[in-house]
């Protein structure tokens, strides 16, 4: 479905490229994960990919169509749900669906049925006559996802559709992504949330200083994290006396509240938590066992997602 | 369709928005009725001018009656009778009650004939100058008059002649002619023909901030982003904005006409008389209004920010409306600064109105300041549009 050949592109301005030679291939119905820290790429490819920056000649193919042609029909069956409440607050839920459903040129006789049901599928159906302004922040998250929905896009575009609400309404939303996707429509997915991506996408790519590092299934990635880690979350800062004790027998990375120790075998387990007993360092919380799709992410990028 | 939605949309937002509402019509009806009653007697031509005095007769002899009916027979002076003493008068004109007091000193007609000071005029603390001297150089007249006549006729009788009679000032009257050479010899505006069209203009320039304000909030919350995404073309987007505020200016030419028409004369004021040419009005509204709307889409296109925008246009508003005539009358300024103000689209609009409401102009007298205006909104969407465009590419 799309097809990206060595990507390049820079702002104007800027001496570092934003994008250096992205390849990326996603295939039709993938529903495909897209993570990379802040300022890894990521928005510029979406950008790119949405036409919001000009895209370079013979590089991006959406079902073999250059999107740096004149040929914009892919753009019809095409949606880009962004970050942003990308609405109008002070129109309503109805107001706004039918307002952008018009913007994306659906005619008059099917307007009111497309707007049902879109509605249906996001559960804004009693809400249509209040005012965006009022919804809580997960229902304004379904209005964002709804207006993306309008045009029955083919290939849809979900920049962090679930940052900053509840669970019940990101629950809600992960499963209508997850159904959209099973009638047949192609995602592509960013989300600061690991859990989110590995619970919902069969690809994935990770990104960082514009290039993609690592693609492909999920679980061969996965599968292919050999080396066991142990991660432990202190409840207090470790000191730095105590880091440079644990450094001596060990090989770990470590943040703030967490330390991560590569392990060879179950007795190397017990031996770091008695290492850390000793050292006075009080635990919250210990994973054992072959490594997630976080410590896939920071093992690439030597980064948090949230750098 | 798409273009129809549009608009719908822009309806529906400034129907939920009070202070933009508020800005465009509140605002300058406001400013219409204060500066229409305040200037009021500024504006005055022959006869409204209104100079209240106080006087106070200490002689009660014929001529000092005599000096009390010419003064009385003065356009624009109003005697205000009071009964109190000489103190209290005085203080009332210290206090500005009134412009001026005239003593009539006793034995009038005697110190007139011995050269003595045969009146006192003392000025109040806030009076201008220039009607201070008016009032100086009248009296100086009729005292003049009676100082000649108790002189020259006692001459004339010696001789057995029939004198003059110094009186009769109905044939000296016509030795002088008096009209306003501005706007061409017409007529002055006077204080709600000047205010109305004036605030008017003001406030359809306005729309400015409202506009700006919309299309910022668009680019800030990514919708103008999403519409690109879904391949909204950016003339529609200009359209859009551009078609209700249009109609929005027409509806405060509208409403700021009846204002002038029926609340004014209501509220004891001057009606506005609207002249004879409907299609020239109309003609004059539609140019001033696509400029003023045209102005505001590159305004909105200049700022990144709602802050930026309202201080913008904020400021140019301000500047045209104070060059333009429309916070000071053109016919006050000097020549410079009457130079300086043709540059001004709020004072082509302004003579516009004028050519319609002082002269009866037709829609031939407003055609230049119509094509003025229309050239201005054109370079300014002209502008707007290439700024957009290169927004849209920079994005």
């Amino acid at each position: 479905m799309i097809t990206i050949k060595n990507l390049q592109f820079s702002y104007a301005g800027s001496h570092q490229p934003a994008l250096s030679g992205v390849d990326l291939n996603i295939q039709d119905q993938n529903l495909f994960g897209l993570l990379g820290p802040n300022g890894a790429g990521k928005t510029t490819l979406l950008s790119i990919l949405s036409g919001l920056l000009r895209c370079p000649a013979n590089t991006v193919f959406i079902d073999d169509c250059d999107i740096a042609s004149s040929d914009t029909s892919w753009k019809s069956t095409f949606s880009l749900v962004p970050q942003e409440y990308a609405f109008y607050s002070e129109l309503t839920v109805a107001e706004n669906l039918s307002f952008f459903a018009a913007a994306q040129g659906i005619n008059f006789a099917t307007l009111k049925t497309r707007l049902a049901e879109t509605a249906e599928i996001t559960g804004l159906t009693e809400r249509l006559q209040h005012k965006a302004s009022t919804l809580s922040g997960g229902l304004k998250r379904r209005l964002n996802l709804a207006i993306g929905l309008l045009n029955r896009p083919r290939l849809l575009l979900l920049d962090e559709p679930t940052v900053g609400i509840d669970p019940h309404s990101r629950h809600f939303i992960l499963e209508t992504i997850k159904h959209i996707n099973q009638q047949g429509t192609t995602i592509i997915y960013t989300s600061h949330y690991m859990e989110e991506v590995e619970a919902l996408c069969d690809q994935i790519a990770i990104i960082d200083n514009g290039s993609v590092l690592v693609q492909g299934a999920l679980s061969e990635l996965l599968h292919d994290q050999k080396k066991q880690t142990l991660t432990v979350n202190l409840s207090k800062p470790a000191s730095t006396a105590q880091l440079e004790a644990l450094s001596q027998n060990r090989v770990f990375s470590h943040q703030p509240l967490q330390l991560i120790f590569d392990i060879h075998s179950n007795k190397d387990v017990l031996a770091v938590l008695t290492e850390l007993n000793q050292l006075k360092l009080e635990t919250n919380q210990i994973n054992y066992g072959r490594g997630n799709l976080e410590t896939l992410f920071l093992n690439l990028t030597q980064r948090s997602l949230r750098d | 369709m798409r273009l129809y939605y549009f608009v719908k949309k822009e309806f529906l937002l400034l129907s939920r928005d009070l202070h933009g509402l508020l800005l465009l019509f509140v605002m300058p009806s406001i400013f219409i009725l204060i500066m229409t009653f305040a200037l009021q007697n500024q504006f005055s031509s022959e006869g409204k001018v209104n100079i209240d005095y106080l006087l106070i007769d200490q002689d009660s002899g014929a001529l000092s009656k005599e000096l009390l009916e010419s003064l009385g027979q003065i356009s624009g002076l109003n005697r205000i009778n009071h009964t109190g003493s000489e103190a209290d008068l005085r203080a009332l004109v210290a206090q500005d009650t009134s412009k001026f007091l005239i003593v009539i000193n006793n034995e009038f007609e005697q110190k007139l004939a011995a050269g003595k000071t045969v009146v006192q005029l003392e000025v109040a603390p806030g009076t201008k100058p220039v009607v201070a001297l008016l009032i100086q150089s009248q009296l100086d007249s009729i005292l003049a008059r009676f100082y000649l006549r108790q002189n020259l006729m006692p001459l004339f009788e010696a001789t057995g002649q029939d004198g003059i009679n110094l009186n009769d000032q109905s044939k000296t009257k016509d030795l002088l002619a008096v009209r306003s050479l501005y706007q061409g010899g017409g007529a002055l505006p006077s204080s709600v023909q000047q205010n109305v069209p004036g605030w008017l203009l003001f406030a359809m320039f306005f729309i400015s901030i409202p506009l700006s304000n919309t299309l910022i909030h668009e680019r800030q919350q990514g919708t103008l982003a999403r519409l690109k995404t879904m391949g909204f073309p950016n003339h529609i987007i200009l359209m859009g904005k551009l078609i209700p505020y249009f109609l929005i200016n027409l509806l405060q030419v509208v409403f700021m006409l009846l204002i002038g028409v029926y609340l004014i004369p209501a509220l004891g004021g001057e009606r506005l008389m609207l002249g004879d040419s409907t299609a020239a009005l109309a003609l004059l509204s539609a140019c001033a209004s696509l400029a003023a709307v045209a102005y505001a889409l590159l305004i909105a296109q200049l700022a990144n920010t709602t802050e930026q925008a309202t201080i913008l246009s904020g400021v140019c508003n301000i500047l045209m409306a104070a060059i333009g005539g429309v916070m000071v009358p053109r016919f006050i300024m000097p020549p410079t600064m009457q130079e300086l103000s043709a540059y001004s689209p709020m004072a082509w609009g302004l003579d516009g109105f004028f050519d319609i409401f002082l002269h009866n102009g037709g829609i031939s007298e407003v055609l230049n300041e119509s094509a003025a205006l229309l050239a201005f909104g054109l370079c300014m969407l002209a502008l707007a549009t290439l700024l957009s465009n290169r927004r849209s590419s920079q994005a």
